[in-house]
């Protein structure tokens, strides 16, 4: 029982969800699809056009054969009226000697009524007080309504009228529509019944005709329709499979020309901004290319003048006590300072350079998180004890093991380190590092004088600098954050950084377990816990974006 | 140059494609638009069947239910109204009664038939509650309740018992005659709501069918099969009791009660009673019975719910089938043309070929009158020229011997001989106050019939049908020639019984001489009741109305034959001369008399 009912619930619940699925399917294509929509909107308005249309002419044919069988009945009851004038007019004989001549004036009748049966009779002498008159055949009585007989009773001789009724019979015959058409002449009334059978035989037909065609008619527009927006919606579909395609960077991708229609014209056009396109593209990439190629070059062309001016200054630093002029050992000394700086930033261009050129490569191999972030915090233990910070370190107690290049994971955590020390106002600094399935992440937080809001993002622009006053001799060379982003992208995974002003900053990066995978979610919150507003300033803000 | 035409060319095209696409438009819309045909071929229908069928229009008279205020007068008026009215039963009618259902007449009522419905009711005895209405009329005949029609004209006086019921209204309480729930219907009533159906028996050959004529009320349409059938398993009526039999054993009904009926199939649905019959014969029966009917073309014999093949025939059978077995002893669609023997004024009996009489006999034979050839076309009957010899001759060619077979009494004649199909020669030997039949079995002496109907009346002809089951006669009574028909049954010892003559119809006031056209129809010669006149008539012989055959002068007529299928030859004494007439074709009821051919006495071999 409850099995059946589980059984049966689980099928409605099917049904349900299937038919969910149809109706939502159809409602994509419709959302989607011009053709659906046009022809959907054809059909339905054919369809009413085409009922309205039916209904009007059928109304209009069953008009027309009504009318032509009334006018009929009335010719016959009006010679049968003549027929009962001519026997019974001016009868003066007693009312039995009527009787027979009734009953021979109803065998005439009968006589033509035919052996189909188009017609029924029925007289009545309104005189006779046994009976009822006569009918012909199975013919009842009832069949001549109340309404048409009070009609006769009270109409002045020689009226005529016609209404429609339900003609009964006796024995099985079925009982059937008719038209009743009566007369009066004299004391007898008289009555044709004319079974509307083969009428509404005929009307039946035509309107199952009528059905017939209307739906070929409605399924015809249907069938035009969609031929006719096919060949409109489908060199759409083309232009717009290329623009995809155009969007997707196949800049050589055109579209088939055909005839000289406005399709035609629309292709050619599109052809013509692809070509554009595709040409100034081209141009901006061979100029980007340019400036890469030149910076790069730029940036190899000065090193080999930097070693010598390095070599040459590293000789006037050590001699720098030997000027006399101590002004002379100062410059000697900010010379070497501002060459060292000048070395970084050489060497930041150039990597930088090497990104953008698409030049960088991953040297993946498999490492384990927590022994880079201790390296890397060993190197900065110095910087930080003079700055004042303490650096805590969070970490898993079973390793955190990923495909990373060693190189671009410590120069990353080394960027973040020093920036959070930089900036941390010797506060503490925060390293936590979190595995899960698919990845790893690695979280610096200070507690300094954190990001605006919008800082958040422009902290990985080229030579942003968070305090537009601070000297440029504090800090690195401004590409740190740019490069140690492209890093992360290179490894297909993201640098983000979140701050509010007085409660610090927190930089995470994420990085998937297998080198290329993609990464999903990160197994660290960007907002560190506990930090004031438990509403982020930014929400996560993918480092692909 | 080339390219320029081109251009036009795919111009003219161009142009051209949409006008084409216009006339197609057209075209279609003038063939596609509705419109009455003003010509075409001839389309050519068969005949319409032969004219009256059971089953024609029919008229029923409207029965009204008592009023309150009705004396017991009305009532009976009323009732004997309603009665003729057979619509659910007699419904209208049982409400005239105080016991409903005491009284039903039934489907195959016993019928009074009055000559008029001024039955002039009156108040016999009447107290308050209590009255007796007593009813005078003329009585033309009575309806058995088999169905068969005897004239019994006499004065006929009832008396109905009415009484008060506790509403104060008048009701019938007692009818008389209780014993027969019969009916008082007048002549009209029976004509309006009685048919008369042919039931088709086997004659004693157990291959021809005899007719048997019984009056049916005609209550619907659908029901006529039914009733047909159930009429048909009833047996003969008394009138041929005994003179044919039945295919069907005793106590075979019908299963359900009636006969199904599908479009133009019937299917007759026998009890198991019915194993035990002949389904050949069955069959033949029924066919003929069913084909009365024109709404049924094919019919199904079932047996006990199982369908039944005839040998020789599919399950279904058309009802045009069992042609073989017609009373007329041949196929009716076959119209075989058969020869006319007369015996022409030069003094030899001849076939009639044409207009002219062909010698066949010669000599001492030729000069017979009334010359009859038997079925075999072996002997050759006649009577001497005053009558009262009746001669026989063979064979029937040259100038053969005579031979007297019978003398007549004293102031006596012979009818014209008659052969019956399966070669027994039948003559009646007549005095103006008495009349013997003879029969003459092939190859025996002629006897004496045992049971003759009319031995005290004059006969005046005396012709066997081709059933060999039934006879017309023509004979004297009260002074007034009458065509009646008779049956010839054979007692269980052996004897003939020729009997049970009753009247055929009462439209002719004079007959001279009479002869079987076919199963259904005597021609006879004959005064109808306003004419001064003898003139040719065709008489059904279920009773209904005459029709008169031909026009134009005939002189005196004296003998007329027929034969299904063959013309009308009509034997007249004109202008001092004995001639033969017929029909000037095409032959209607219309066509003209011509009497080209100087003979009397034509007739036909069988």
């Amino acid at each position: 029982m409850t099995r059946a009912k589980r059984l049966v619930r689980c099928g409605l619940v099917t049904l349900r969800r299937v038919l969910r699925g149809t109706a939502s399917r159809a409602y994509m294509r419709w959302r989607r699809s011009i053709q659906v929509r046009v022809v959907t909107s054809t059909l339905f308005i054919s369809a009413i056009v085409v009922a309205i249309l039916g209904v009007f002419l059928m109304q209009q044919v069953s008009t027309a054969l009504m009318d032509g069988k009334v006018k009929a009945a009335r010719l016959q009851l009006d010679e049968g009226l003549a027929q009962v004038q001519r026997d019974l007019g001016n009868s003066t004989s007693p009312a039995s000697e009527d009787g027979s001549r009734l009953n021979a004036v109803v065998n005439r009748l009968k006589a033509r009524s035919g052996p189909s049966g188009l017609y029924e009779v029925y007289i009545r002498d309104t005189t006779a007080e046994y009976f009822d008159g006569y009918a012909t055949n199975e013919l009842r009585k009832e069949s001549v309504p109340k309404r048409l007989r009070d009609e006769m009773k009270h109409a002045p001789g020689g009226a005529r009228a016609y209404t429609y009724g339900k003609l009964t019979y006796v024995g099985g015959h079925p009982s059937e529509r008719g038209l009743i058409v009566g007369g009066k002449s004299g004391q007898f009334e008289l009555y044709y019944l004319f079974p509307l059978d083969q009428e509404q035989r005929t009307l039946t037909n035509v309107s199952r005709s009528m059905v017939g065609v209307g739906v070929v008619l409605v399924l015809l527009l249907a069938a035009i329709a969609s031929l006719v927006t096919r060949q409109v919606v489908i060199p759409v579909r083309l232009a717009a499979q290329g623009a995809q395609r155009l969007a997707a960077g196949r800049l050589e991708e055109r579209m088939r020309v055909r005839g000289e229609d406005d399709l035609a014209r629309l292709a050619r056009s599109f052809n013509d901004m692809a070509a554009n396109l595709q040409e100034k593209i081209g141009e901006l990439e061979d100029l980007s290319q340019l400036q890469r190629q030149f910076v790069s070059d730029v940036s190899h062309e000065l090193r080999t003048p930097l070693t010598t001016i390095r070599i040459a200054a590293d000789m006037l630093y050590e001699n720098r006590d030997t000027f006399d002029d101590p002004a002379v050992g100062r410059s000697a000394e900010l010379l070497q300072s501002q060459l060292e700086r000048f070395e970084s930033l050489l060497a930041d261009l150039l990597e930088i350079s090497r990104h953008d050129a698409g030049a960088a490569t991953l040297d993946a191999e498999s490492l384990d998180m927590r022994d880079l972030v201790l390296r890397v915090v060993g190197d900065i233990q110095g910087l930080a004890e003079r700055k004042g910070s303490k650096v805590v370190l969070q970490l898993p107690g079973e390793p955190c093991m990923a495909e990373v290049d060693r190189r671009r994971v410590e120069r990353i955590l080394r960027n973040l380190v020093v920036n959070a020390v930089e900036h941390g106002e010797g506060e503490d600094i925060v390293v936590s590092v979190a595995a899960d399935r698919d990845a790893v992440a690695v979280a610096v937080r200070d507690h300094g004088v954190g990001l605006k809001p919008g800082e958040g993002q422009m902290v990985f622009d080229r030579f942003w600098r968070a305090d537009p006053a601070r000297a440029r001799t504090t800090g690195g060379t401004g590409l740190g954050l740019s490069i140690s982003r492209e890093d992360a992208q290179l490894h297909g995974g993201w640098l983000q950084a979140w701050g509010e002003p007085g409660v610090g900053s927190q930089f995470r990066l994420s990085l998937p377990r297998v080198a290329g995978a993609e990464l999903r979610g990160s197994p660290l919150p960007l907002v560190p816990p506990g930090a004031g507003d438990a509403r982020p300033l930014f929400a996560e803000l993918e480092a692909g974006d | 140059m080339t390219g320029d035409r081109r251009t036009t060319l795919r111009l003219r095209h161009r142009r051209v494609r949409p006008a084409v696409a216009v006339a197609a438009v057209l075209v279609l819309c003038a063939t596609g638009c509705a419109n009455v045909p003003t010509g075409g071929q001839v389309v050519t229908g068969k005949p319409a069947e032969k004219a009256e069928r059971v089953d024609d229009p029919y008229v029923r008279l409207i029965p009204v239910s008592p009023q309150p205020d009705w004396g017991p007068t009305q009532i009976v008026s009323g009732f004997l109204t309603a009665s003729a009215s057979f619509d659910d039963g007699h419904k209208v009618a049982k409400e005239y009664l105080s016991t409903p259902n005491a009284w039903d007449p039934g489907l195959r009522p016993y019928v009074d038939v009055l000559s008029s419905r001024t039955v002039d009711p009156h108040v016999d005895q009447t107290s308050a509650n209590q009255a007796t209405v007593h009813i005078t009329g003329d009585q033309l005949g009575t309806i058995d309740s088999d169905g068969q029609y005897t004239a019994a004209p006499k004065s006929f006086e009832a008396d109905f018992q009415l009484a008060k019921t506790q509403q104060g209204v008048w009701r019938i309480t007692g009818l008389p005659g209780n014993d027969k729930a019969g009916l008082f219907l007048t002549k009209d009533d029976v004509e309006r709501a009685m048919r008369t159906v042919n039931l088709y028996f086997f004659a004693p050959d157990e291959h021809t069918l005899v007719p048997n004529g019984i009056f049916l009320p005609v209550v619907d349409r659908e029901t006529l099969p039914t009733q047909l059938v159930q009429a048909l398993l009833s047996g003969p009526t008394s009138w041929l009791n005994g003179a044919v039999q039945s295919a069907f054993p005793k106590g075979t009904r019908l299963r359900g009660g009636s006969v199904r009926i599908d479009k133009d199939l019937a299917i007759v649905d026998l009890t198991q009673e019915a194993r035990g019959g002949n389904v050949e014969r069955m069959s033949a029966q029924l066919s003929w019975t069913l084909r009365q009917l024109s709404e049924i073309k094919r019919w199904r014999l079932e047996i006990d719910g199982e369908t039944v093949t005839p040998d020789g025939s599919d399950a279904t059978q058309s009802v045009h089938s069992w042609d073989g077995n017609s009373p007329d002893g041949q196929d009716p669609d076959e119209q075989v043309r058969q020869t006319a023997y007369v015996a022409a004024t030069a003094g030899f009996i001849g076939t009639l070929q044409g207009d002219h009489a062909q010698p066949v006999v010669t000599g001492a034979a030729g000069r017979l009158s009334h010359p009859a050839v038997s079925p075999n076309y072996q002997e050759l009957a006649g009577l001497s020229t005053d009558g009262r010899q009746l001669v026989t001759t063979g064979p029937v060619a040259g100038s053969p011997s005579i031979h007297v077979l019978l003398n007549a009494h004293k102031g006596a004649r012979f009818t014209a001989p008659s052969w019956s199909r399966d070669g027994t020669l039948w003559t009646v030997e007549s005095t103006p106050k008495a009349s013997w039949l003879w029969v003459r079995r092939p190859g025996k002496a002629p006897v004496k019939a045992g049971h003759w109907g009319l031995g005290g009346r004059q006969v005046l002809a005396f012709h066997v049908a081709r059933d060999g089951v039934r006879a017309a006669v023509i004979v004297r009574i009260d002074g007034r020639p009458e065509v009646q028909m008779g049956r010839i049954a054979t007692t269980p010892d052996g004897s003939l019984d020729v009997g049970s003559f009753l009247p055929v119809s009462s439209e002719l006031q004079d007959a001279v001489d009479l002869a079987w056209r076919d199963y259904d129809t005597l021609a006879v010669l004959g005064r109808a009741k306003r004419d001064s006149q003898t003139l040719p008539y065709l008489m059904p012989v279920n009773g209904s109305a005459i029709t008169s055959m031909g026009v134009g002068a005939l002189g005196e007529p004296r003998t007329i034959a027929a034969a299904p299928g063959s013309p009308v030859l009509i034997g007249t004494w004109s202008s001092g001369k004995d001639q033969v007439c017929r029909q000037r074709p095409p032959v209607t009821s219309y066509s003209q008399w011509i009497c080209p051919t100087p003979a009397r006495d034509p007739s036909y071999a069988h």
